[in-house]
């Protein structure tokens, strides 16, 4: 049987086969033999997540726009597909040109969340690739990846050879010139992986050594040739005006779970909230101007279709000239139906006006994140809101028409106690209160308060990396506790899986000796971890314990100020010390101004240009 | 006035449903710029209808979509203009402008044409040779699966024509708003006769949709 019949045999049988199809619109298919270097995106989750993330739309664009580079997508399959793809003997094929993983020359892997590392492996065994960097040969592609997660590399460092720190579009076509001359002039994959490890942002975990101390805490990182840099700073994009954003996106058949324009209006942020580790990474802020972004959603919609755009970026509300840029969408969008959202919506930041606007167009509940229950706990976390503007924007909401809210919290948060919990369900139940306080006549109908609470896990770069993350118990008996005070009429409460967010802390503060764990729980099976009916969470604790690892070293442990931390040897453009006055002041519940007004002395003022709030002296 | 227009669902993208497929078109129109008619309320949608849906897993040469515009447009324009706009698995063959008072497809609708490939070649022979004793008979029982369980039901009178050629079964089917012998009842039918037990794998075209005219004969819906 050729290898069309055996897809469609496969298809005929599996859940979802759109999922695997392809033949999407704007997805191109570049001739393979016209292009000399192939590169795989891999996104390690199902299709309906990887289709929703606008940095693949990003560097899928950027790589397919060079004439001498193409780029096809892999996505993680579902258990089903798994099952049928091995009985059929069917290798990880690409969306576009049905190519096996293994065929391509890079492979590049986003690292958006740290639940979806089994995934990688999976895809490379099903693509045919071998697994660590080690066992890779002279004919093997290289293995690359970027994302958030790669700012902590060392759990994956077994199984990449070369991670992208920071911007991606700013360090992708130098990465795959470099490739391509490994093809063209036959490069060795040693020389290649030197050659690469010279490239600012780039880190080849191969090429560094690292030694621990007795009490397993890491000693050392240091490079083991001339090549690698002692630390691996991030790249930077400085001006997003003049950096390359797709004029048209790939527009699944299927639903998929952002099925909309994403209008990147800025990146970064400049609020400092204290365990945000996107926060940190993204720093520092850069906007795109408002003629940029209007000509570029109207290209979007002309390209794409869709009926919805919204504007995207870690902080919204803080876009200097939002109102005026909604107004201007909303004129120009009003003719072609297109309604506008507005995700990430910050409760200080919502502005009366944009919400009278909005509502003309759709009315969707909204989402406020205070993330604590009391000032004190803000305090410590940074979080630069009080009651007053979450009420007297929840009193807005209520008036313009709106009856659903969501309120998003985080349990577990460093200095935590019953009381911060409590003050949660005394924050829902202001909330109700003003929604009884809107005359009956004026208010909408049916008022759905959603209480989200999530687990803390504590980041790299950030002030809270040296934090203890609370143990299961302690965080069972949290949950418990939220459950019973927020009993309350018209609430909804939801929470997160422990035993998720405790895995996803070991990961995230890992080192090395994480990779043994991953390898082992893949082979016992573990894939799909972000997914609840498929996370095993006694075969993780199996493998912890094969590998002689203790979780609880990882996620329930304070670190001192001295130690060295695994992933000391990347910057991030925040130094160190600046993170560790951040802790010191949470301890004491000391806020820390918005960057707008005034350099706070995170680092970034070190590299001229890059930050537009830098202003060295000021610290 | 009403644009209809032919269009193609490709080999690649069969398994799309239905639902997807007419917001795909929809998304198609929006990027041709085309001066669609939108209904009135709050969230307006573009005025469009598909001549019958066509099912997950099969093919169709000729789907018809009747479209609403808001202005003229000349048929050649629309064609045009789509094309640019659609993925190639979804391309325009022919366009026809009628006016307002234009039957509705779904109404006139009477019958379609299948093109079933066969994929186990000597199963495709065994199934022609059957094709003869299985019109010869005055009934012909098929199970039709409704909601909620399996129907018997005699399919005879629903079917137009029959007949095999190498590894394709060509098949006319009744097709309407009441009644429809589907391509699967059809084979599992043509199966029985011919003795085959095991499952028949089979990738379903559908290569036209039949109207009516006021003489009896079976023609092309949008040429109705």
């Amino acid at each position: 049987m050729d290898l069309n019949d055996k897809i469609e045999k496969i298809l005929e049988k599996v859940q979802k086969a759109p999922r695997y199809t392809g033949g999407e619109m704007n997805t191109e298919v570049k001739g393979w033999d016209e292009c000399p270097l192939h590169f795989g995106f891999c996104f390690p989750d199902t299709y309906e997540v990887g289709m929703s993330h606008l940095g693949m739309k990003i560097l899928y664009g950027l790589i397919n726009r060079e004439s001498w580079s193409l780029c096809e997508r892999f996505f993680m399959p579902w258990t089903d597909m798994i099952a049928l793809m091995e009985e059929e003997q069917l290798p990880l094929l690409s969306m576009e040109s049905r190519h096996p993983l293994n065929a391509f020359d890079v492979i590049g892997f986003t690292l958006q969340y740290e639940m979806s590392f089994s995934n990688i492996l999976a895809m490379l065994k099903m693509g045919g690739v071998p697994l660590e960097s080690s066992e890779r040969g002279e004919t093997d592609p290289i293995v690359v990846a970027g994302g958030p997660c790669a700012f902590n590399p060392e759990p994956l460092a077994d199984f990449i050879d070369a991670f992208m720190i920071g911007d991606g579009e700013d360090v992708m076509t130098e990465l795959n010139r470099v490739i391509l001359e490994r093809k063209e002039k036959g490069l060795s994959r040693e020389a290649c992986l030197k050659k690469l490890a010279q490239l600012e942002g780039v880190y080849v975990p191969s090429l560094y050594d690292v030694t621990y101390n007795e009490d397993g805490t890491v000693a050392s990182v240091t490079p083991n040739c001339a090549e690698a840099p002692a630390t691996v700073r991030k790249r930077v994009v400085v001006d997003l005006n003049n950096t390359y954003y797709p004029e048209e996106f790939p527009v699944p058949y299927t639903e998929v779970i952002f099925d909309r324009i994403m209008l990147e209006i800025m990146r970064g942020c400049t609020r400092g909230c204290r365990f945000c580790q996107a926060g940190i990474l993204y720093r520092p802020v850069r906007e795109r101007s408002m003629e940029k972004l209007i000509d570029l959603a109207e290209k979007l919609l002309n390209s794409t279709g869709y009926e919805e755009i919204s504007l995207s970026s870690l902080s919204s509300g803080d876009y200097s000239c939002l109102p005026e840029l909604i107004r201007e969408l909303m004129k120009r969008m009003k003719e072609k139906r297109v309604s506008i959202s507005l995700p990430s919506l910050r409760i200080d930041s919502v502005l009366k006006e944009s919400l009278e606007e909005t509502q003309q167009v759709r009315k969707t509940s909204l989402t406020f994140a205070p993330e604590a229950g009391t000032q004190r706990m803000r305090d410590v976390i940074n979080k630069g809101v009080t009651e007053e503007d979450l009420l007297g924007k929840v009193r807005d909401a209520f008036e313009g028409g709106w009856s659903s809210v969501k309120l998003y919290f985080m349990s577990g948060l460093p200095t935590e106690t019953t009381e911060d919990l409590d003050g949660i369900a005394d924050l829902a139940r202001k909330v109700i209160a003003e929604y009884f306080n809107v005359p009956k006549t004026q208010r909408a109908k049916g008022l759905r308060v959603t209480v989200s609470v999530s687990v803390f896990v504590p980041k790299p770069f950030t002030p809270f990396q040296w934090a203890a993350q609370d143990t299961l118990d302690a965080i069972i008996a949290k949950q418990e506790h939220l459950r019973q005070v927020l009993n309350i009429k018209g609430v909804t409460f939801h929470w997160h899986e422990p035993y998720v967010s405790f895995l996803e802390a070991c990961f995230a503060r890992g080192d090395r000796r994480m990779g043994r764990v991953l390898r082992s729980a893949f082979e016992k099976g573990c894939i799909l971890d972000g997914w609840n009916e498929t996370f095993r969470y006694d075969l993780w604790m199996e493998a912890f314990r094969d590998c002689g690892l203790d979780p609880a070293f990882y996620a329930h442990r304070a670190r001192t100020k001295e130690e060295v931390l695994p992933w000391d040897h990347i910057d991030s453009g925040v130094t160190k010390q600046f993170l560790w006055h951040e802790k010191e002041k949470s301890e004491r519940a000391e806020t820390t101004k918005d960057c707008r007004k005034g350099c706070n002395g995170c680092g970034l003022q070190r590299w001229k240009g890059v930050c537009s709030y830098a202003n060295a002296g000021s610290v | 006035m009403r644009m209809l227009a032919v269009f193609e669902k490709g080999e690649r993208i069969r398994h799309i449903g239905h639902l997807d497929i007419q917001r795909s078109v929809q998304r198609g129109l929006r990027r041709s710029g085309l001066p669609v008619a939108y209904s009135n309320g709050f969230n307006p949608h573009i005025l469009i209808t598909f001549a019958s849906a066509l099912s997950t897993g099969a093919c169709g040469t000729r789907e018809i979509m009747d479209v609403t515009m808001a202005e003229e447009v000349s048929e050649e324009e629309f064609l045009d203009r789509m094309n640019r706009a659609m993925p190639k698995d979804m391309q325009l063959s022919e366009a026809r402008a009628v006016d307002q008072k234009h039957p509705a497809l779904m109404a006139s609708l009477r019958a379609a044409e299948y093109d079933l490939l066969i994929r186990d070649p000597e199963t495709a022979e065994k199934l022609t040779a059957a094709i003869p004793s299985m019109m010869a008979k005055e009934t012909v029982t098929a199970m039709r699966k409704t909601k909620t369980a399996l129907k018997e039901c005699d399919i005879k009178p629903l079917i137009y024509e029959l007949k095999g050629e190498g590894q394709h079964i060509l098949a006319t089917l009744v097709l309407t708003e009441r009644e429809a012998c589907k391509p699967g009842m059809l084979i599992e039918a043509l199966g029985k006769e011919a003795g085959i037990d095991e499952e028949i794998r089979m990738l379903v075209t559908r290569t036209g949709l039949l109207g009516m005219d006021s003489e009896g004969r079976l023609i092309p819906l949008e040429r109705l």
